[in-house]
């Protein structure tokens, strides 16, 4: 709903994270001589093999090579004037730490962190255009909401379990990386194990959903199973056994 | 103190802006001073419905462009005193709409005594209707009896809780009504339209009111006469008791069981 920031939001610019396709050129040794050698006898015959990619210098190996002892100093200049050559665009090292870092700084390239999952995702929340719900910051224990989700409305329970004391509309998503609870109808999408969790399960006191999902295998409303517990108490769970992965419905008694 | 009230629904053609009419009208008829401002810039209906559509000089988009002020753009009703239409703007697209412009045009109307301002807001989730839900103190939240305008609905209330000044700045809630208009009893018995229950089982917000379906909404459409001043009419009395029932009265649901089947239907049974 960019209408209800349009206020704030300025005209000319737009601050999003993004991830964004990049090469990574991993960097076994320091010495430049080989280097040059052995790019000139893998995209030799083929110099316009790269067009100008941005290109991250990984220099994790040559990091712990010299946790061993044998540190190599990196001619930066040097290097970037071999990768230009390839038509390879460098922009950042990885992996880095403080002289290493520091000399490739002066050479022009800065240090690329880690992606940290939390933070990505934080920023992900604020430019997502749907509503969120979000959590708090201590992911402890479920995360209990007591409002009906309405159409379009989605909540996402990160690390850990969600339980809805309200009803769950269709058009609403809930999502959780571990079980979902939902103590009223569930008549949108549900997905719980969104991050690989085969354990996790979705309970309902009313199971009418849209779709279910639990660790990426889903059934959609009209699946056979799930019309004969339409709207009854009822729990889902991944098995695996002989007969493949499969979601079974059971009632709750 | 002045109460802004909206008129949405999120889906088209389900009666926001006869409710819009007939709900000002009816407020006005109370005794309330009401403004009813048309935010469907680009698709202006209400001053038709409003019949006063020969006498649009300036209108909402000239108003917060400064192109010309409250008094000459407020148009008296011709059935109300205590009513003024603002309308829209023809030629003009939503985003003429900004909220320090709307925001500058209620407090306007606030600062020259309206107790009401009804605000018919357009179809969709865009600016239009984002603009006209949000400044709102409360909402009445059109519906028709069948599955799509559910949902819809349903999507509406979600901003109307996440979206609106209110929401954001964390204060009072919107005060959501749910009305439900094109009703018709008969088709609800045969199992075409969602009854009642049906639809409060899935939005869960209090029912204002239940306005029937009737030939008498296309004609006074057409005539530029707001729904609730045909006399004797069903719907007349559905809205003034919406309205009634919004001032804080108890009124029993009305033409919500008036479905009689016909003599060889009671005679012979059928389904």
């Amino acid at each position: 709903m960019t209408i209800a920031v349009q206020g704030v939001t300025p005209d000319t610019f737009e601050i999003k994270s993004a991830t964004l396709p990049l090469v990574a050129l991993v960097l076994k040794s320091a010495d430049l001589g080989a280097l040059a050698r052995e790019l000139e006898a893998r995209f030799g015959d083929i110099p316009d093999f790269f067009d100008h990619d941005a290109l991250v210098v990984d220099l994790s190996r040559v990091e712990s090579e010299a946790q061993w002892g044998e540190h190599q100093a990196v001619d930066f200049p040097a290097l970037l004037e071999l990768l230009w050559k390839y038509r390879l665009a460098p922009v950042a090292v990885h992996g880095a730490r403080n002289e290493l870092a520091a000399v490739a700084k002066a050479a022009g390239l800065f240090p690329a962190p880690d992606a940290r999952i939390g933070t990505a995702a934080a920023r992900e929340a604020n430019a997502e255009v749907v509503q969120k719900v979000v959590e708090p910051e201590a992911a402890t224990g479920a995360l209990v909401i007591d409002k009906p989700l309405r159409s379009g409305q989605q909540v996402y329970a990160r690390g850990r379990d969600l339980v809805m004391l309200a009803m769950v509309n269709p058009g609403a998503e809930v999502i959780a990386d571990g079980h979902i609870h939902v103590y009223a109808p569930l008549r949108g999408r549900a997905i719980a194990g969104a991050r690989g969790n085969a354990d996790a399960r979705i309970f309902a006191l009313g199971m009418e959903p849209e779709l279910i999902s639990i660790a990426g295998l889903y059934r959609t409303g009209e699946t056979p199973q799930l019309a004969a517990i339409r709207g009854k108490p009822t729990q889902v769970r991944l098995v695996s056994d002989a007969e493949g992965n499969r979601l079974v419905f059971d009632p709750l008694k | 103190m002045t109460r802004t009230v909206v008129v949405t629904s999120g889906k088209g053609g389900v009666g926001k802006t006869t409710t819009s009419a007939s709900f000002a009208s009816g407020l006005a008829l109370r005794g309330h001073k009401t403004a009813v401002i048309d935010f469907d810039v680009g698709l202006r209906n209400l001053d038709l419905i409003m019949g006063c559509e020969r006498r649009v000089v300036y209108d909402l988009v000239n108003v917060i462009n400064g192109e010309a002020n409250l008094h000459q753009a407020l148009i008296k009703d011709k059935h109300c005193e205590n009513l003024s239409v603002l309308a829209a703007s023809q030629t003009r697209d939503k985003e003429a709409l900004t909220k320090e412009g709307v925001e500058k045009v209620l407090g306007g109307l606030s600062e020259l005594g309206f107790e009401y301002i009804v605000c018919d807001s357009p179809a969709g989730i865009e600016t239009g209707a984002m603009m006209a839900m949000h400044f709102a103190d409360e909402a009445l939240v059109v519906t028709n009896p069948e599955v799509s305008s559910v949902r819809d609905s349903d999507r509406i209330l979600g901003m109307l809780a996440s979206k609106t000044k209110r929401a954001i700045e964390g204060g009072e809630p919107v005060k959501e009504h749910l009305l439900i208009t094109r009703y018709s009893t008969q088709r609800v018995h045969q199992g075409e339209m969602l009854s009642l229950d049906d639809i409060q089982d899935i939005l869960r917000i209090k029912l204002l009111g239940v306005i029937p379906e009737s030939e008498a909404v296309l004609q006074s459409s057409n005539q530029g006469v707001p729904a609730v001043h045909m006399k004797g009419a069903d719907v007349s009395e559905a809205y003034k008791d919406t309205v009634d029932r919004f001032l804080g009265e108890e009124k029993p649901l009305r033409f919500v069981n008036g479905y009689k089947p016909g003599f060889f239907k009671r005679l012979f049974g059928g389904n």
